[in-house]
């Protein structure tokens, strides 16, 4: 059985994998696991794939997804019904947020199983925050708090050679659509009409939310384009704050660093909103070990094994009961339960990946007129005009 | 014999010197060899977008194994790091606190350009950067070290551009085979919809397109006639043409004046089937949904496959026209007796089969020899149109109707009874009646009326044979009752005289000189 799988770890994920093949050979030594790592970009263009393999390609019976792919793959023909395979397999206990996108949309029927998830905060160095405010806490609750924070540290810090405020905690360096989604959702802007039948990406609203988090690369308070871990990084002191999923924490060893505290993205509108991420798994429809697939499927969904994981990739548990065993831990972590009742999440629709994607590209040609100082407000409006007129297009031919 | 620098060449070299699938593959050997070879901490390979100055991040290789890896560095602001890089092959980083070595890799790639709608196959040069890094025991370089690595580079270059090569050309021939089997498998169905569907499904499958549409127009290329689809899903669609607005006739202008055409950032391809004389139609292909840009190797081999689907199109057109003309009576559109003796076997079967009732109705122009003699037969042949046209128009889409010769129809219908196939009579006789013929120098309205009987399987018969006798039995009992009507066959049974002998089958009986003598 082949597993693809994302980085889930870094630089650790291959160890971090054979540790939990391991583990589920303990149990079913009958079964041949293997694991195949991809990042998001590789997988996202595999899956398309999957219906028509060339002669003698090896193909996976197990793949791991981020949450919202489930109603493309459903589409597509590539997943396997869950509720089918197995009848009795259930998302009772699993937290609310996360059963949507586990749906064929508009049916009871299963396609992509929790594993875990994962939810956006900021997290600063207290150490360095103590030198420009009394009140950090308060100070970040909004955006223009957060500006302010990041203005004060600059000066501070404007004698430390590579010093950012902010570390980028995008993987690729970049500018990061997942970073921008709780300025989009705090200013209470959606991505489409209540009806999903077309697109709110060009209205103000959207543009002024992506311009809140474009400010901070603008600004020069984050840094873009630049080699992750090289310069600006919580640990060696040279980045002071960082807008990242709880992974982003150990994924930068930024826990190492010093007394690092969470606090709810700072709001840009009236409430502070976090972007919660959930990694679900699916069968290939295509499978020849559907039954193995469905065994490791309930192996990770098991509470002892949902415990373990998450404190083996830093990220939460997607079960009721192993998160509040996970929460109660550890002191730094009740903080969570605030900022989960208050996250949001992308839609279960087909077209949703796509939409991603354009939105990745228009903020990777932000970055790079940035970095060449070519940048305006105008070409970026322009771009997320012409993005939504390209969605409305998508809307159109992919209902639902 | 060899120098140590020598030996250590020929032994990469060798190492490295494979056929392998793709560059990831390559990489995964090549990274591994050099990391061993320099005691390295972390090699990476990036792409180098030279456009942006940017290195992406592809692959990165540590203690036991490699791993994709995605992250974007700009180098715009590093002028003297990039001038080293470009002029001398080899920089070292200005970045990182311990020794790290950037080294240029330069390909070519095989790629397409287009121009004004041509296409032409270029070699265009591809660059790539490796990075050797040692951070655990800060041990620099030397510079036989450096100088081996540039020449180790040179040789993964070399690798690079075999394997590109190799890559496409087992690419071509895997497409020219899947091809091949397409065209095949469309050139020998004559019929066009079990083509069409086939090889769109399998266009999809092959090269893994998001969706395919195949548009056919009119030998003008001016109107869509019908549009055939295959959605993500391998669904399988087809839908009649609409009428264009302007805009869609400049694209349909600009798609057949054009070889081929990309679109949004190579995710559509537009490729026209035209043929000398005539347009077919055109192909889209797109990936939409996926993002992924169309190659131009698929490009290319689309583009020929075009071609010869324009052909096959043409061909299948031009035998259903043929079959269309040889299973239709020309005047009236009916089918004709060939075909209905074939239709009717196949639903008596089905009927047989799940127990349905099938009925026939056998129908006459009334007087119509009196209205050839007395009108011409020009009108004679406009009453006989005329009827056809409201007959094709009153049926359902199974109804089978034929023109048995002369002024003698028959009507099929699938899965009725007689009851039904009453209300449909009914239907006939009224809107037939509705018609008067076009004779100006008539003094008063002539209308047609029709006669018509009706048997009904199983309890009628069971052959056609039997059930065209018995319809034709209530037909005689509607003439001899006057015309203009219609009579189920067992509800006039009492009216019909007994049988003294076997009747002549119907399809052999002379028409009864008695029934066209003259019009009341």
């Amino acid at each position: 059985m082949i597993l693809w799988a994302m980085p889930d770890s870094g630089d650790q994920t291959k160890e971090d994998y054979a540790t939990w093949v391991a583990l589920f050979k303990q149990e079913n030594p009958t079964v041949d696991l293997t694991v195949r790592v991809f990042t998001r970009n590789i997988l996202w263009r595999r899956i398309f794939t999957l219906k028509g393999p060339m002669h003698g390609e090896e193909m996976p019976d197990l793949i791991q997804i981020p949450h919202y792919w489930t109603a493309l793959l459903v589409k597509a023909g590539v997943a396997e019904n869950l509720s089918q395979l197995d009848p009795g397999l259930s998302l009772a206990s699993c937290l609310l947020p996360l059963k949507e996108n586990c749906y064929q949309p508009g049916t009871k029927d299963l396609y992509s199983y929790p594993w875990w998830f994962d939810l956006s905060a900021l997290h600063y160095r207290a150490d360095h925050l103590k030198m420009v405010t009394d009140h950090p806490e308060e100070d970040l609750k909004t955006w223009q708090g957060l500006l302010s924070i990041c203005a004060a540290l600059r000066e501070k810090f404007r004698d430390v050679p590579g010093y950012y405020p902010m570390q980028n905690s995008d993987w690729r360096g970049s500018l990061s659509m997942r970073s921008a989604l709780p300025c989009v959702w705090s200013r209470g802007i959606s991505f489409f009409t209540e009806d999903r039948a077309s697109s709110l990406i060009g209205t103000s609203g959207f543009k002024e939310a992506l311009r809140d988090y474009v400010n901070l690369a603008l600004h020069d308070y984050m840094p873009i384009l630049r080699e992750r871990g090289s310069l600006g990084t919580m640990v060696s002191g040279k980045a002071s704050m960082m807008i990242s999923r709880k992974q982003g924490i150990s994924t930068f060893g930024a826990r190492r660093g010093g007394r690092v505290r969470t606090v709810p993205v700072p709001a840009t509108g009236e409430k502070s909103c976090a972007y919660l991420s959930g990694m679900n798994l699916f069968i290939n429809a295509a499978s020849q070990h559907k039954q193995d697939a469905l065994k490791f499927i309930k192996f990770c969904a098991r509470p002892d094994m949902q415990l373990r994981y998450a404190n083996m990739v830093e990220a939460f548990p997607a079960f009721e009961e192993p998160f509040e065993q996970f929460i109660a831990s550890s002191s730094r972590l009740p903080i969570y339960k605030g900022i989960l009742s208050s996250a949001r999440t992308l839609p279960n629709m087909v077209i949703m990946g796509t939409v991603m994607e354009i939105l990745k590209r228009v903020l990777a040609v932000c970055a790079e007129q940035i970095v060449e100082n070519r940048f305006t407000q105008a070409s970026l409006d322009r771009e997320l005009e012409m993005t939504a007129k390209e969605i409305d297009y998508l809307l159109s031919i992919y209902k639902g | 014999m060899f120098d140590k620098k020598s030996y250590t060449l020929y032994k990469f070299h060798k190492q490295i010197n494979q056929s392998f699938q793709n560059k990831r593959e390559l990489l995964e050997c090549a990274l591994p060899a050099l990391r061993d070879l320099f005691k390295l901490d972390r090699v990476y390979f990036f792409n180098w977008q030279q456009e942006w100055a940017l290195l992406s991040l592809k692959m990165m290789c540590k203690k036991e194994y490699c791993m994709d890896m995605q992250e974007d560095i700009s180098v715009a602001n590093e002028p003297a790091f990039l001038r080293q890089l470009l002029q001398t092959g080899i920089a070292e980083t200005t970045d990182l606190s311990y020794p790290a070595l950037y080294v240029l890799i330069r390909w070519k790639r095989p790629s397409v350009e287009l121009k004004s709608g041509e296409i032409r196959s270029v070699l265009r040069e591809k660059v790539g950067v490796l990075r050797l890094e040692r951070f655990r025991k800060n041990r620099v370089f030397t510079p036989a070290e450096i100088d081996l690595i540039k020449d180790l580079g040179k040789e993964i270059s070399h690798n690079l551009y075999n394997t590109e090569i190799d890559q496409i050309k087992n690419q071509r021939l895997s497409m020219s085979t899947a091809l091949n089997d397409l065209s095949t498998i469309f050139a020998s169905s004559l019929r066009l919809n079990d083509g069409l569907e086939l090889i769109l499904k399998g266009v999809q499958r092959f090269f893994q397109f998001d969706r395919v549409h195949l548009y056919l127009t009119n030998s003008e290329g001016t109107r869509i006639k019908s549009v055939w689809g295959v959605d993500i899903s391998g669904t399988v669609t087809q839908e009649s043409g609409s009428s264009l607005g302007e805009e869609e006739k400049q694209i349909l202008k600009e798609v057949f004046e054009s070889s081929a055409t990309y679109r949004a950032r190579r995710s559509i391809v537009y490729i026209p089937l035209k043929l000398q004389r005539s347009k077919v139609g055109f192909l889209t292909f797109d990936n939409i949904l996926s993002r992924r840009k169309i190659g131009y190797l698929d490009f290319i081999s689309l583009q020929q496959f075009a071609s010869q689907m324009a052909l096959s199109i043409d061909n299948a057109r031009l035998f259903e026209r043929v079959q269309e003309l040889s299973n239709y009576d020309e005047l009236t559109k009916l089918p004709v007796r060939r075909y209905f003796n074939e239709k009717f076997a196949e639903e008596i079967y089905r009927s047989k089969r799940f127990g349905l009732s099938l009925s026939l109705i056998i129908m006459d122009i009334d007087w119509f020899k009196q209205i050839n003699d007395n009108h011409g037969h020009q009108i004679g042949d406009w009453a006989l149109k005329s009827v056809s046209k409201i007959i094709r128009s009153c049926l359902r889409q199974t109804d089978v109707p034929c023109r048995f010769g002369g002024d003698e129809m028959v009507i099929m219908l699938p899965r009725t009874n007689s009851e039904e196939a009453k209300i449909i009579a009914r239907r006939l006789k009224e809107r037939i009646h509705a018609i008067t013929l076009p004779d100006r120098d008539a003094l008063e309205p002539v209308h047609l009326s029709i006669s018509q009987g009706i048997a009904t399987f199983p309890s009628d018969g069971a052959t056609v044979e039997a059930l065209l006798e018995k319809a034709d039995k209530a037909l005689y009992v509607v003439k001899q009752r006057g015309r203009g009507d219609f009579a189920v066959y067992r509800e006039v049974l009492d009216q019909l005289q007994p049988e003294p002998e076997e009747q002549p089958a119907v399809a052999d009986k002379p028409k009864d000189a008695q029934e066209d003598k003259q019009l009341p």
